[in-house]
C-alpha cells in the first residue's frame, strides 16, 4: 500500500509548539502538508506568551524540507489563525484543535477564573478556530477537523472538573459538526490521547510519562485527517501504542405503560432491569436513541387497569401446572358432598359412591370442577397470584362456572391442572376475572376444561372492556319440563369442604359473621353439584351420567345448609337443558342463567385407528394396543387353530362388558367353536368392565381377585368358568397377526371411533364471525373466487365446526366437510385475533396455534376474514 | 484437489437402542475390524485414525482403537454434531489427497442415551443458541424436543410455502421403513403403513413419532487410501471419492426462515461445490444417502441437492421417484429414520451403504446399475458434508 501523503494540503495545528501539537505538525509536514504552527507560547497553565516555541517547530520543519509558517495568535482569535493559513498557503484543509491548558484543583477550591479560563481556551478556542474554518471548508467541499478530548472528560478525574467539562464538551461539538458537515465533505472526529506532555506531567509518574510519547498519538490524527479516511463523528482513545474506538452502550431498559401512573416506586422495582447490560444496544444516532421511546409511546397504551388489576400484565398469564391425585374415595366423597345417594337403595345414585356397585361405579360428572378449583386453592395457599392481580380473597365472589368433560375419566389417577387468566372485564364497580382451567391426565390427555368467573368487588372502573353482557341460558316462558326438589342437610357444607374448598366461610361461624352471614353458607359449587345431579337424573338417557357434556351456571345468591333446593329444568333440545335452582324456603333463585349440554351419543374411549389398509400387508399388532374386540379376535383365531378345544371345554361363555358396553359369545361347545358379538344362550355369564377384561386377559389382573373384589360377576355355571384357563395359552404372535388382519379387513365393524358430537355452546365467539362472513360473501361475490377452496374451520374451546365453501358463489354453514381443501383448527380465543389481522395466519400457524390439515396454502388467503370479529 | 482417494473397506455393526448396546469401544472396534477385513489390510498399515463421536469425554477415539491394536498410530478425535462421521471421513480424505498418508481409518461411533437430544453443558453459550433464537422469534418454544421443533418448524414453513400435505411427510417414513426392512444393520426392520405413521403420537406438527429418527447406538468405519496403496493391496477397481465439500452456516441461517436455519443453504452450497468438482450433476446420481433426521429434512434435502426442483418434492414423493424404479433411490439403508442415527457413526454408515451399492453387493437393497452415489450428512450448529462416490 502506498504511503498516506498530504501534498498540497494546508493544516492548522493549534498549540503546536510543544508536545502533541508539535508532534502532529511534524508528522503532517513530513508527509507534504503545509502547516500553520500555532502557539501562543504560554506555559501549560496558560500564563505568559512567547514566540519561541512555534518558531522552533517551523525551523525544524523547514530544515527537513517541509513547508510551515508560525502563528502566535490566541485560539480565542481563531479567525486570525485561519486567515494566516489562507494568506500564506491559499487554502485550508485540516484543523487540529490541540491547544490546551490545565488549571487543576478540587472542585471545592475551584475559582470562577479557573473555570472560565479552561472554558475559553478549550471550548471557545476550538469553536472560534473551527467556526472560522467552517465556511471555507463547506464552500470547498472538503475538510478534516480534529477535536482533542480527554479520558478525564469521558470518565471524570479528580481535580479536573473544569477540564472534564471542556473536553467532553468538545466531543459533543464534534458529533453535531460531523452531522452538519458530512454532506459537504467536512469530517470531524475526536481523540482522547494519553501522552507524556507538559499537561500530563502533573498527573502521571515520570517514567510512565516518558513512555507515553506524543509520536504514538499523531499517526491517528494523520489518518483521520487523510482524504482516504471516511470516519466522522467518532471518538478514539489512544496512547502508549494502544488505539481504540468508543461508542455508547445502553441497556435494553424497562418500559412502563403510559396508561398507568409512573412512580418512583416503579423505577425502583425495575432498577435491576434498567441497569442490566446483559441485554444492551449501541445507539449511534438520535434516531436509534429515540426508537424505544417512540416504540413505547406507540404501543404501551395498554388495556388499562388500576391498583387492583393490571390487565396487560395479568391477561394470558399461565400458572405453573398444579398436580393432584384422585381415586374412587375422592369420587365418592365428592358425590356424598353434593347429596348423592341419600337413599342408599337407589342403585343409580349408589353407583356414584360405591366402587363395587352392580351398576358399575360412575363418576358424578360435575366432579372435575373439584380438582380444578382445588388447584386454584392450592395456588392461593402458596400465595401465588397471577402478576397484575393485586387483590385478596376477601374481595372475590365466585360469579360463574363452566365445566366440560373432554375425555374419558379413569376411576383413579394423577391430574394436572393448567390455569390461565383468560379474560378480564371491567364491570364498573367490580371486575370480572375469568380463569380457564385445563385438566389433563399425567400423559397429557385432556380430561376436562373449566372456566371460573370471579367477581372482584370494588376492583373495576378503569374504563376497560365490559365484556359480554347478554343474558344467556334464559328459561323459556313456560312451565318447566322437569322439577327436582331436594333438601340439603344441615352439615352439607362440612361434608362438601372435604373435596377441597377449605374457605372458612363455609365452616367457621365466627368467620361467617364477620362477612355478614348469620351462619356459614353452603359452597356455590355444592349447589352446582346438586343441580348437575338433578339434570343428569332427569335428562341423561337411562340416567347415565356419561352423557353429561358440560354445565354452565351463574351464582345468584347464597344458600344456607339445610335449605331445600328446587331445580327447574327446560329441555331446549336433545342435547341442551336450561335450568335454574331456587331455595324453596326463601323463594330465591340461587343459580340462574344455567344450562347443561349432553352428548348425543355415548362418547367411546378413544381407540387407535385401524392399522393397515390391506390384510396382506398387515404388520403384527402390539398387544398393548389391543381393545376388547381385538382380544375376542385373538380368541376366535386361537379356537379356529385348535379344534380339539371343543371336546376339552364343551361350554358356551357370554361376556358382558361395560364402559363401553359390549357383549360377546364364545362358543367352545358346538361345531368347531366360534366367537360372535352379542349375547347368546350361555352356560356361564361373566360381567365386568371393559378395562378389567383387558387387564384380566393381558395377565395384569387376576380373575379370582376380580371376582372376590366384586368386579367380576359370574352367572350360571360358576365352575365352568375355570375352563376358561385355555385363554391363557393364546400365542401372542398368532394373536398379533390375527388382530392385524382383522383390523385391516374390517374397518367398519371392528372398532367404532369416538363420535362425540360437537354442539355449539353459548360462549363461542365464532358464531357471529361466521354469520358475518356469510353476509359478507353474499354481498361480495368476488371474494370467494379469489380463494376457490372449501375450508373447514374447527374452532376449539368451545368446539364448533364451520364450513366455508368458496368454490361457488360462497357459502358458510356449521358442520364439517370431508372434501374440504383444508381443515383449519384454531382456538376460539385466537380466532378473533386472526380476524382482526389475517396476516397473523403465518405466525399463528408457525407457532402451532393454527393447525392445518390438507393444503396449507389456503391459510395464506384468509383476507376474507378481515375485521369480522 | 490432490490425489485420488479410494474407499477400499467399510464396516458397521447392527444399530441398537440406547441401553441395549455394547459399550462404545466395543462397538467401534468391531466396526473398525470389519472395515479392515473388508479392505484386506492389517491395522499396522493404517497411518492415521480420525475417530468421530459426539457424546463422551476426550480421547474416546484412542480408547476405541486400542481394542484393535496398540501401534502408536496418530488418532484425531472429531466432534461436529450430527455430521461428525462424514467430517472424520473428510479429514481422512484430505490426509490421503494431500499426500500426508497412504492409508487412513475413518471411524465413527456413538453410545446415546434414551430420549431426545438435549444440552450437556448448560453453564455456557449453546452452540445452537443463535439457531434457537431464530426459532423462538419465528414460532416460540414448546415442550417438544428442540430438534423436532427446529426441523418440524422448517416442515411447517415448507407446507406454508408449497402446500404439501401432512401425509406427504409421513410417506417419507413409509419408504424409509420399507427400505430398512431389507437392511440387517437397521434398528427397525418392521414396515409401517401410512396410517400407522400418521396415527403415532404427534411430536411437533407435522411430525409424528415415526417421523423422527430414534436415539441410537452404533459404529461404522471406512478405510481410505491412495491409488498406489490400493493397487499394492490388490484392489484394481475400488470405489473412489469423486468430490467432497463441507459448508457451515451462512448469514441466511440467522434471518427469519426456519428452512434456512436448519441448514438449507449449507446443503445447497455443499451440493453445488460437489457437482462442480465432480463434473456431474444430480441427474447422474442413481443412489443417495441423505440426512433424514426428520421426514421434513428429507423433503428439504431433495430440493437442496437438486434431486427435484424447489417446491416439487411432494410430487417427487408420490410419483415414487425416491425409491426403486424412480429417478434416484434415497436412503436405501432406511436412513436415519429407520436404520437409526448414532450421531458419530451416521456419516460413515452412509458411506458404507453407498460403497456396497456401488460394488453391487447390497443384496436385497441393491439399486440396479448404481455407478454414481451421493452422500449428504448435516449437523445443526452447523456443518453439512456432501460427498460423491463413483466406481469405474
Amino acid at each position: 500500500m502506498s504511503d498516506l501523503r498530504f501534498d498540497n494540503r494546508v493544516a492548522i495545528v493549534t498549540g503546536a509548539g510543544n508536545g502533541l501539537g508539535r508532534s502532529h505538525a511534524l508528522l503532517l509536514a513530513s508527509r507534504g502538508a503545509r502547516v500553520v504552527v500555532n502557539d501562543l507560547g504560554g506555559g501549560h497553565t496558560g500564563a505568559g506568551k512567547s514566540s519561541a516555541a512555534a518558531d522552533k517547530v517551523v525551523e525544524e520543519i523547514k530544515a527537513a524540507g517541509g513547508h510551515a509558517v508560525a502563528n502566535y495568535d490566541s485560539v480565542e482569535d481563531g479567525a486570525k489563525i485561519v486567515q494566516c493559513a489562507l494568506d500564506t498557503f491559499k487554502g485550508l484543509d485540516i484543523v487540529v484543535n490541540n491547544a490546551g491548558i490545565l488549571r487543576d484543583t478540587s472542585f471545592q477550591k475551584m475559582t470562577q477564573e479557573d473555570w472560565d479560563l479552561i472554558y475559553r481556551v478549550h471550548v471557545l478556542g476550538s469553536f472560534r478556530v473551527t467556526h472560522a474554518a467552517w465556511t471555507h471548508m463547506r464552500d470547498a467541499g472538503y475538510g478534516r477537523i480534529i477535536m482533542t478530548a480527554s479520558a478525564s472528560g469521558i470518565y471524570g478525574n479528580f481535580g479536573q472538573a473544569n477540564y472534564s467539562m471542556a473536553k467532553l464538551g468538545l466531543h459533543g461539538l464534534a458529533q453535531t459538526l460531523a452531522i452538519e458537515g458530512r454532506k459537504r465533505g467536512v469530517l470531524v472526529n475526536s481523540i482522547a490521547p494519553t501522552a507524556g506532555s507538559r499537561m500530563t506531567e502533573t498527573v502521571l509518574p515520570p517514567d510512565v510519562v516518558a513512555a507515553l510519547k506524543p509520536e504514538l498519538v499523531s499517526p491517528l490524527v494523520a489518518w483521520l485527517c487523510h482524504e482516504s479516511c471516511e470516519e466522522t463523528g467518532s471518538l478514539f482513545e489512544i496512547g502508549g501504542g494502544y488505539v481504540g474506538k468508543l461508542r455508547w452502550e445502553r441497556t435494553e431498559g424497562a418500559l412502563f405503560r403510559l396508561s398507568r401512573p409512573m412512580t418512583p416506586e416503579n423505577i425502583r422495582s425495575k432498577w435491576s432491569v434498567i441497569c442490566d447490560f446483559g441485554r444492551s444496544t449501541h445507539p449511534a444516532n438520535i434516531t436509534e436513541s429515540i426508537q424505544p421511546i417512540l416504540g413505547n409511546v406507540g404501543t404501551a397504551k395498554g388495556k388499562g387497569g388500576n391498583e387492583f388489576i393490571d390487565v396487560d400484565e395479568a391477561l394470558g398469564y399461565e400458572f405453573p401446572p398444579v398436580e393432584s391425585k384422585f381415586d374412587e374415595r375422592d369420587l365418592s366423597l365428592y358425590a356424598l358432598g353434593v347429596g348423592a345417594a341419600k337413599d342408599p337403595l337407589d342403585t343409580r345414585e349408589l353407583a356414584y359412591v360405591y366402587e363395587m356397585s352392580g351398576e358399575g361405579f360412575k363418576m358424578l360428572p360435575t366432579f372435575p370442577v373439584a380438582p380444578a378449583l382445588g388447584a386454584v386453592f392450592a395456588l392461593a395457599k402458596e400465595g401465588k397470584q397471577a402478576p397484575g392481580l393485586h387483590y385478596g380473597f376477601d374481595r372475590v365472589l365466585h360469579g360463574e362456572q363452566y365445566t366440560e368433560i373432554r375425555g374419558e375419566w379413569p376411576r383413579a389417577g394423577k391430574l394436572r391442572q393448567k390455569i390461565k387468566i383468560k379474560d378480564i372485564f371491567d364491570k364498573g364497580k367490580g371486575a370480572l376475572v375469568i380463569s380457564a382451567i385445563t385438566t389433563t391426565d399425567d400423559a397429557g390427555r385432556e380430561l376436562a376444561y373449566s372456566e371460573m368467573t370471579t367477581f372482584v368487588r370494588g376492583a373495576g372502573g378503569w374504563g376497560g372492556e365490559r365484556g359480554p353482557s347478554a343474558d344467556v341460558n334464559v328459561p323459556p316462558d313456560r312451565k318447566p319440563d322437569a322439577v327436582v326438589e331436594e333438601k340439603t342437610s344441615p352439615n352439607q357444607a362440612l361434608l362438601y369442604r372435604l373435596s377441597g374448598d377449605w374457605n372458612p366461610l363455609h365452616a367457621d361461624p365466627g368467620f361467617a359473621k364477620n362477612f355478614g352471614f348469620e351462619r356459614p353458607i353452603l359452597h356455590g359449587l355444592c349447589t352446582f353439584g346438586f343441580a348437575g345431579r338433578h339434570v343428569v337424573s332427569k335428562f341423561c338417557p337411562n340416567g347415565d351420567p356419561r352423557f353429561f357434556r358440560s354445565i354452565k351456571v351463574r351464582f345468584a345468591e347464597s344458600v344456607f345448609p339445610g335449605e331445600t333446593l328446587v331445580t327447574e329444568m327446560w329441555k331446549e333440545s336433545d342435547t341442551r337443558i336450561v335450568f335454574l335452582t331456587k331455595v324453596k324456603e326463601r323463594d330465591k333463585v340461587v343459580i340462574s342463567n344455567a344450562a347443561v349440554e349432553l352428548f348425543k351419543e355415548l362418547p367411546r374411549p378413544a381407540e387407535k385407528p385401524a392399522a393397515s389398509a390391506t390384510p396382506a400387508a398387515a404388520a403384527p399388532v402390539d398387544r398393548a394396543s389391543f381393545g376388547s374386540a381385538d382380544v375376542f379376535t385373538a380368541i376366535e383365531d386361537h379356537i379356529a387353530r385348535r379344534p380339539e378345544l371343543v371336546a376339552k371345554v364343551g361350554k358356551v361363555f357370554v361376556f358382558k362388558l361395560s364402559s363401553p358396553d359390549s357383549a360377546w359369545t364364545i362358543d367352545v361347545k358346538n361345531g368347531s367353536g366360534s366367537v360372535t358379538p352379542g349375547a347368546g344362550a350361555a352356560d356361564t355369564t361373566l360381567e365386568l368392565t371393559d378395562a378389567d377384561f383387558l387387564a384380566m386377559t393381558s395377565g395384569k389382573a387376576d380373575a379370582m381377585k376380580l371376582y372376590m373384589g366384586g368386579k367380576l360377576k359370574i352367572g350360571g355355571d360358576v365352575m365352568a368358568s375355570q375352563k376358561l384357563s385355555f385363554l391363557q395359552k393364546i400365542d401372542p404372535k398368532e394373536a398379533a397377526v390375527a388382530v392385524a388382519k382383522k383390523r385391516g379387513g374390517a374397518t367398519s365393524t371392528s372398532t367404532s371411533t369416538p363420535t362425540s358430537t360437537s354442539t355449539s355452546t353459548s360462549t363461542s365467539t365464532s358464531t357471529p364471525i361466521f354469520k358475518a362472513l356469510g353476509e359478507r360473501l353474499a354481498k361480495n361475490q368476488g371474494l370467494a373466487k379469489e380463494v376457490g377452496a372449501v375450508i373447514q374451520f374447527d374452532v376449539k374451546s368451545p368446539d364448533i365446526s364451520w364450513v366455508v365453501d368458496l368454490t361457488g358463489p360462497g357459502a358458510v354453514r356449521q358442520g364439517t366437510d370431508a372434501k374440504a381443501t383444508a381443515v383449519l383448527r384454531i382456538a376460539d380465543a385466537d380466532l378473533a385475533g386472526l380476524c382482526k389481522d389475517p396476516g397473523q395466519a403465518q405466525s399463528l400457524y408457525q407457532h402451532g396455534k393454527l393447525r392445518v390439515d390438507g393444503d396449507v396454502r389456503v391459510a395464506r388467503k384468509l383476507g376474507f376474514l378481515k375485521d369480522l370479529a | 484437489m490432490g490425489r485420488r482417494v479410494n474407499v477400499i473397506g467399510v464396516g458397521m455393526i447392527k444399530f441398537s437402542k440406547p441401553g441395549q448396546s455394547e459399550d462404545y469401544h466395543v462397538m467401534a472396534s468391531k466396526a473398525a475390524r470389519a472395515a479392515l477385513a473388508d479392505a484386506k489390510v492389517p491395522y499396522e498399515a493404517v497411518e492415521q485414525v480420525y475417530a468421530g463421536y459426539v457424546y463422551g469425554d476426550s480421547t474416546c477415539g484412542e480408547r476405541a482403537t486400542y481394542e484393535v491394536g496398540l501401534t502408536g498410530v496418530p488418532v484425531f478425535n472429531v466432534n461436529n454434531n450430527c455430521s461428525t462421521g462424514s467430517t472424520a471421513l473428510m479429514l481422512a480424505r484430505q490426509a490421503i489427497a494431500g499426500g500426508a498418508a497412504e492409508c487412513v481409518l475413518a471411524l465413527g461411533f456413538e453410545k446415546m442415551e434414551k430420549g431426545a437430544l438435549g444440552i450437556k453443558y448448560d453453564d455456557r453459550e449453546s452452540p445452537i443458541g443463535k439457531h434457537a433464537k431464530v426459532m423462538v422469534d419465528v414460532q416460540g418454544f414448546t415442550q417438544a424436543p428442540p430438534a423436532a421443533q427446529m426441523f418440524g418448524g422448517a416442515g411447517r414453513e415448507y407446507r406454508w410455502k408449497y402446500g404439501a400435505k401432512k401425509e406427504t411427510f409421513a410417506q417419507v417414513s413409509v419408504k424409509a421403513r420399507k427400505h430398512a426392512s431389507n437392511n440387517p444393520y437397521a434398528l427397525f426392520n418392521q414396515v409401517l403403513s401410512l396410517e400407522e405413521i400418521m396415527a403415532s403420537d404427534e411430536v411437533f406438527d407435522p411430525l409424528t413419532r415415526y417421523q423422527c429418527c430414534p436415539p441410537t447406538c452404533g459404529a461404522a468405519a471406512a478405510i481410505v487410501c491412495s491409488d498406489e496403496f490400493a493397487k499394492k493391496h490388490g484392489q484394481t477397481s475400488p470405489v473412489w471419492i469423486a468430490a467432497q465439500a463441507m459448508t457451515t452456516d451462512y448469514e441466511s441461517s440467522f434471518e427469519t426462515s426456519m428452512i434456512k436455519m436448519v441448514g438449507y443453504d449449507m446443503t445447497v452450497n455443499a451440493g453445488k461445490k460437489v457437482y462442480e468438482e465432480a463434473g456431474l450433476g444430480p441427474e447422474d446420481v442413481q443412489v443417495c444417502e441423505l440426512h433424514d433426521c426428520f421426514t421434513a429434512n428429507e423433503i428439504l434435502t431433495y430440493e437442496g441437492l437438486g434431486l427435484c426442483k424447489e417446491g416439487e418434492a411432494e410430487k417427487f414423493i408420490w410419483d415414487g421417484q425416491n425409491t426403486y424404479g424412480g429417478k434416484v433411490v434415497t436412503n436405501p439403508s432406511g436412513g436415519l429414520l429407520s436404520k437409526g442415527h448414532p450421531l458419530g457413526a451416521t456419516g460413515l454408515a452412509q458411506c458404507a451403504e453407498l460403497v456396497w451399492q456401488l460394488r453391487g453387493t447390497a443384496e436385497k437393497r441393491q439399486v440396479p446399475g448404481a455407478r454414481v452415489a451421493l452422500q449428504h450428512n448435516l449437523g445443526l450448529g452447523g456443518a453439512c458434508v456432501v460427498t460423491m462416490y463413483r466406481k469405474d
